[in-house]
């Protein structure tokens, strides 16, 4: 039981480790990674659904222990995970084929998986936060797996710095909850109480706001786009995007009513504005992206009216559908080296396999009976009737979901006419094999929810009105998005919508605007620091140079006149010796004379020596 | 003062002078020397006046006396001795030109 826990995560990082130090085989290495991870989650929630729980404790900081824990929902989890990850691999084995940075690719995906195995299944705050930072490194990493393409590093920067920013308030909720508690596992410190819980919710929701691409934080999403297309699947389902929705899955308990509240209306608005943009957008990885938020804030939404099993619901089926979309849309991309909807035009005639598969992931997105996302949709739309707030929250639940048919049914229509010019694809085999797994979970997930359901035991609302709500608005929304134009349906809205509504372009300038000025005032700070610094030594250089100075005027000046004076002296008495013998002698005579004349001169003056 | 002592003294003064005329006055190295000798001749008189009229049982007189003719030969001897080498080399005595001394 408990290495079955240990093998979730860990097979993964073993077989990224095999990748990078073996030379080939990296795509079957990374199979039988995720599958080994499949294989440990499949039973530990086997194990879990008959009754038992688990939970693996590792050796952690001082007083903080870190553990692994199994329950009905991290286990569910981990299996999605492990599933999804199995189908973009097999796809991304094909999709692959040609590039030759398989190897670095396949160990970040594995890399990717295992912190995400990590995090779904971790049972304290400590190692929730380790997997959290592992996410966003592996999601640089693999966004700008391209990055000698232009705009790709601006891309993955974007990315990692919006997810960074809003991570703040995982790390500030994290402290918080432990401060409060004074433990950090997650299944016990669910219940703190007063301001503290509250702070700790809406940090929560920032940091699910972040990974989950919600407004006001949704522009990188769209950008992660220039990451490869299995990349964009498994951001997308079931790894990081998810990771918000799960955050928020498993803390739901936590949250205080002002925080689902607010939880609620993020979800609700990003459902209806990211709804707008994917409507308008004009290349299709970048509607799928818009897609991708719109629904993480349907679940955001679900939480927000107080039901996270229908959250749940739309994140498990979410994964199958939206994983589908892209490994499709991957496949377009490859037959026209684009992804733009113009150049797409007519690609059904020529990939009807993946073209059917995408139709089928469509309308399960828009929530069409019987597909796993009519349940899902259904389970949110009669959610946010039963919560208390239903007028809000029912609008915008409706308002997305009308939304998402239409743009679904606007893509399906791009997709259909135009002219098919059929070329042959390498790979395509592999493609179609995990798009094939992929659509086939996503139109048959809807069997298992009723296991579900029974599995986590949470209370779950069923309505008619809601299946007929919801059912009469993707209806709507298909038939609109298929018949009508952005340019007809948006009007005045089109080109604003088109620009992604310049929240995440304006957000990012305030905080470039904001980082540089910081970064002016710093340099001058500095500048001005130096200029004390230089000004101090320059002032030690003049005393030193003024010491210098005075010790040779002083004293080398001294001795070298004494030594010039003694010199000149010598050179002037030297013409007293002229080497002529009689004028030394008339000089000898002239002392002598000197001599007796002083002498007799004192002698004169001398008192008289008396006699003796 | 006894005559003699005068006579001696003035006798002494003459010899001074004149061998101090003929240092200055000569050119020639033997000339010049033979001026010192006459100086030296003097000074020696001067001595042996004083010793014979003033205290002429004074021994240590004579015995000066006798040590300063000594060291008046030795000085003649390498006086002419230098005369000698020079003329040999340069073949004249003449201090006019014998400047190889200057300072």
């Amino acid at each position: 039981m408990t290495g079955l826990l240990a093998l979730a995560p860990l097979a993964p990082l073993a077989a990224a480790a095999l990748i990078l130090l073996g030379r080939r085989a990296a795509a079957p290495l990374a199979l039988l990674g995720a599958g080994a991870s499949l294989y440990g989650g499949a039973r530990l929630l086997s194990s879990v659904a008959a009754g038992a729980t688990a939970s693996l404790a590792l050796p952690g900081l001082p007083g903080l222990p870190l553990a692994l824990t199994a329950t009905p929902l991290t286990a569910l989890l981990s299996v999605l995970v492990a599933t999804i990850a199995l189908f973009v691999l097999t796809y991304a084995t094909g999709y692959m084929t040609e590039d030759p940075e398989r190897k670095r690719f396949f160990a970040t995906m594995l890399l990717f998986v295992a912190a995400m195995q990590t995090l779904v299944l971790a049972g304290d705050w400590i190692l929730l936060l380790a997997a959290w930072e592992v996410i966003g490194l592996a999601s640089y990493l693999l966004i700008g797996f391209w990055h000698d393409r232009p705009g790709v590093p601006a891309a993955a920067t974007r990315a990692f710095l919006t997810t960074r920013a809003a991570d703040l308030g995982l790390y500030a909720a994290a402290f918080l909850l432990i401060g409060a508690t004074g433990t950090n596992a997650i299944t016990q410190a669910t219940h703190p109480s007063g301001p503290a819980a509250l702070a700790a919710g809406l940090l929560l929701l920032l940091a699910a706001m972040g990974k989950s691409a919600q407004t006001p934080l949704h522009g990188w999403l769209q950008d992660a786009m220039a990451g490869p297309t299995p990349v964009s699947a498994l951001l997308h389902s079931a790894t990081l995007v998810a990771a918000g929705a799960i955050l928020l899955i498993r803390t739901a308990p936590l949250l205080p009513p002002a925080a689902l509240l607010a939880a609620g209306l993020v979800g609700g608005t990003t459902t209806v504005i990211t709804g707008l943009i994917a409507f308008a957008e004009r290349d299709l990885k970048r509607l799928l992206a818009a897609s991708t938020s719109s629904q993480y804030g349907l679940m955001l939404l679900a939480v927000g009216a107080g039901y996270p099993l229908a959250a749940l619901l739309l994140l498990i089926a979410h994964a199958a559908i939206k994983s589908s979309l892209f490994l499709a849309s991957g496949v377009f991309q490859h037959s026209r080296d684009s992804t733009r909807l113009d150049d797409l035009r007519g690609i059904a005639a020529e990939r009807p396999l993946a073209y059917a598969g995408f139709t089928l992931a469509a309308l399960a997105l828009a929530g069409i009976p019987p597909l796993s996302g009519f349940l899902a949709k259904d389970a949110v739309i009669a959610a946010t009737l039963a919560s208390p707030r239903t007028a809000a929250f029912a609008t915008l639940a409706l308002a997305g979901t009308l939304l998402t048919g239409a743009y679904m049914g606007r893509a399906l229509h791009a997709l259909w006419h135009g002219q098919p010019h059929p070329r042959p694809l390498a790979g395509i085999g592999w493609m179609i094999a995990g798009l094939t797994g992929l659509v086939a979970l996503a139109a048959t997930l809807a069997l298992a929810f009723p296991g579900i359901r029974t599995l986590l035991g949470q209370p779950l609302p069923e309505t008619v009105a809601a299946k007929a709500a919801g059912l009469s608005a993707a209806l709507t929304g298909l038939a609109l998005g298929w018949l009508l134009r952005p340019e007809r349906a948006l009007g005045p809205l089109l080109p604003w919508a088109q620009r992604g509504f310049r929240i995440g372009g304006g957000l990012s300038a305030l905080t470039v605007k904001s980082a540089l000025t910081l970064a002016r005032a710093c340099d001058r700070t500095e500048t001005l620091l130096y200029g004390g610094v230089l000004a101090a030594g320059r002032a030690g250089m003049a005393v030193a140079r003024a010491a210098q100075a005075s010790d040779d005027l002083g004293l080398d000046a001294l001795i070298a006149a004494l030594a010039r004076g003694a010199n000149r002296l010598g050179a002037r008495l030297r013409t007293l010796q002229s080497g002529l013998i009689h004028r030394e002698l008339a000089l000898a005579t002239a002392g002598a004379a000197l001599l007796v004349a002083s002498l007799a001169i004192a002698l004169l003056a001398a008192p008289a020596i008396p006699p003796r | 003062m006894s005559i003699g002592l005068l006579l001696a003294l003035l006798t002494a003064a003459a010899l001074f002078g004149i061998g101090l005329y003929g240092a200055l006055s000569q050119t020639n190295l033997v000339m010049i020397m033979m001026g010192v000798e006459l100086i030296l001749g003097g000074a020696l008189l001067n001595l042996v006046a004083f010793w014979r009229f003033l205290h002429p049982g004074s021994y240590p007189g004579q015995m000066f006396v006798l040590i300063v003719m000594t060291v008046m030969a030795v000085e003649m001897a390498v006086g002419f001795g230098v005369a000698i080498a020079r003329f040999r080399a340069r073949g004249s005595v003449e201090m006019e030109a014998a400047r190889e001394l200057q300072g």
